[in-house]
């Protein structure tokens, strides 16, 4: 029985969804882009979280509202990547369940930032640090969820023996590497400043840019990737 | 007969050996790298005095040993792709082998480096030049660890299945990324070892 893609070029445009409103609203509105420095005392980001309330809090709601587009996108990798990698494949199942727990710390780490806003006059300055710290760490450090997806979807592609395959191998084994980059992450609970700090060169402008190019990039031929999937599905039942 | 294996190895040397997706990795593993570099010399512009004691501080002669090692597994890996080439399946298992036993040595030093450091309380966090040498050095021993665990299934493919094309850019692949370690090996080396202050 030929695959059902009819909602899946839908569902493929919402990793770019989740992009838009991870840049605007969780970044840009939460005040994330980039963060506060681990270095930075208590009153700093008191002081922010009081400043900036209904910013913060409009950015989270919007976050966590879209936060479950990157599960949906997920979804939708899978059901090409079956086409590529075999149906029955353990690879498919590793992306999808890689991407559907991406969700989870997103959106509990942008809770810790909405409880922050949520009442930043009656919490004292170190609890308000708590809180940016803990979304920080939690983000970051559940990296490994999003690797296996990022590294599930390279190799997946990769088993791709089309003479023109669905995911051009340079994005798999660029996907490969963004997953592997990612462990870079482990570094920072132990720096406050400095290039491997949440805020430094490394743990946030490199690792953030290597995945903001990753997933619209994979998006776009995913987008691609249907049209040819369905024209397959013609011709063999054209046959 | 003669003709055709010309036209193989002439269509051969005009590709980039492996997977050329391999490559993407690579290069941006290396340009990865080498913004480390930039930032370690810039992190030295800043504090000379502190980079040039700890620099004093570490030991060359494993620094060096490690150099030897890597090269030596770089050249047995080269023999065991050549042996692929002609299918010569004994050689390319013994070659192999003589990849990862040498290579293994690197993970011996390098532990024994690392802690004899914690045996002298210093850990990443002493100072900024510790910070680049542990977070350096440790992201590339990471990379050496896949690098052996590539080797390893390479070993298995080669013991078990066919030695054919794919095969063949099979371990090409494999070869190029453990050129690429022990290439940011020998820019390390330098760099941390033997670089001093101007």
């Amino acid at each position: 029985m030929p695959d059902d893609l009819r909602h899946v070029r839908f569902c493929a445009w919402n990793g770019m969804i989740f992009m838009f409103v991870f840049m605007v609203f969780w970044g840009m509105m939460g005040g994330n882009l980039p963060p506060w420095g681990g270095d930075q005392p208590a009153s700093v980001i008191a002081h922010y979280f009081r400043a900036n309330r209904d910013l913060v809090r409009t950015g989270m709601v919007v976050s966590m509202t879209f936060t479950v587009c990157y599960a949906v996108w997920g979804l939708a990798i899978g059901k090409v990547m079956r086409h590529a990698a075999g149906r029955e494949s353990i690879l498919v199942d590793l992306q999808v369940w890689g991407a559907g727990l991406t969700v989870v710390p997103v959106l509990v780490s942008s809770s810790f930032w909405l409880a922050g806003a949520y009442r930043p006059d009656t919490l004292p300055d170190a609890i308000l640090q708590l809180l940016y710290d803990m979304a920080w760490l939690l983000i970051d450090l559940a990296y490994s969820v999003t690797s296996v997806q990022m590294i599930a979807l390279g190799v997946g592609f990769l088993q791709d023996e089309r003479h023109r395959p669905l995911m051009p191998k340079w994005v798999c084994w660029y996907s490969i590497w963004v997953g592997v980059m990612f462990v870079a992450e482990c570094l920072m609970p132990f720096f406050k400043s400095g290039p491997f700090a949440r805020q430094g060169i490394l743990n946030f402008w490199i690792e953030f840019s290597i995945f903001f190019i990753y997933a619209p990039v994979v998006t776009w031929y995913l987008v691609k990737a249907i049209p040819r999937l369905e024209q397959e599905a013609a011709g063999a039942g054209a046959h | 007969m003669l003709a055709r294996t010309d036209e193989i190895t002439v269509t051969r040397r005009a590709a980039l050996p492996g997977d050329p997706g391999v490559w993407v990795f690579i290069l941006a593993d290396m340009a990865a790298f080498a913004l480390f570099f930039l930032l370690f010399t810039l992190g030295r512009i800043g504090a000379p005095d502190l980079f040039e004691h700890g620099r004093r501080t570490l030991n060359v002669g494993l620094g060096l040993a490690n150099t030897l090692i890597l090269l030596t597994s770089s050249w047995a890996m080269v023999q065991a792709v050549a042996a692929a080439r002609v299918a010569d399946r004994i050689r390319t298992v013994r070659f192999l082998w003589l990849t990862l036993a040498v290579g293994s040595g690197f993970a011996v030093s390098k532990i024994a480096e690392y802690a004899a450091k914690a045996q002298a309380g210093i850990s990443m966090l002493t100072n900024d030049f510790y910070m680049y040498y542990f977070v350096l050095t440790g992201i590339h021993f990471f990379h050496f660890l896949i690098g052996c665990a590539a080797i390893a299934v390479t070993l298995t493919k080669a013991r078990t299945q066919l030695i054919d094309g794919r095969f063949r850019v099979w371990i090409e692949s494999v070869g190029c990324y453990w050129h690429m370690v022990d290439l940011l090996w020998i820019m390390l080396f330098p760099l941390l070892y033997l670089q001093r202050a101007a």
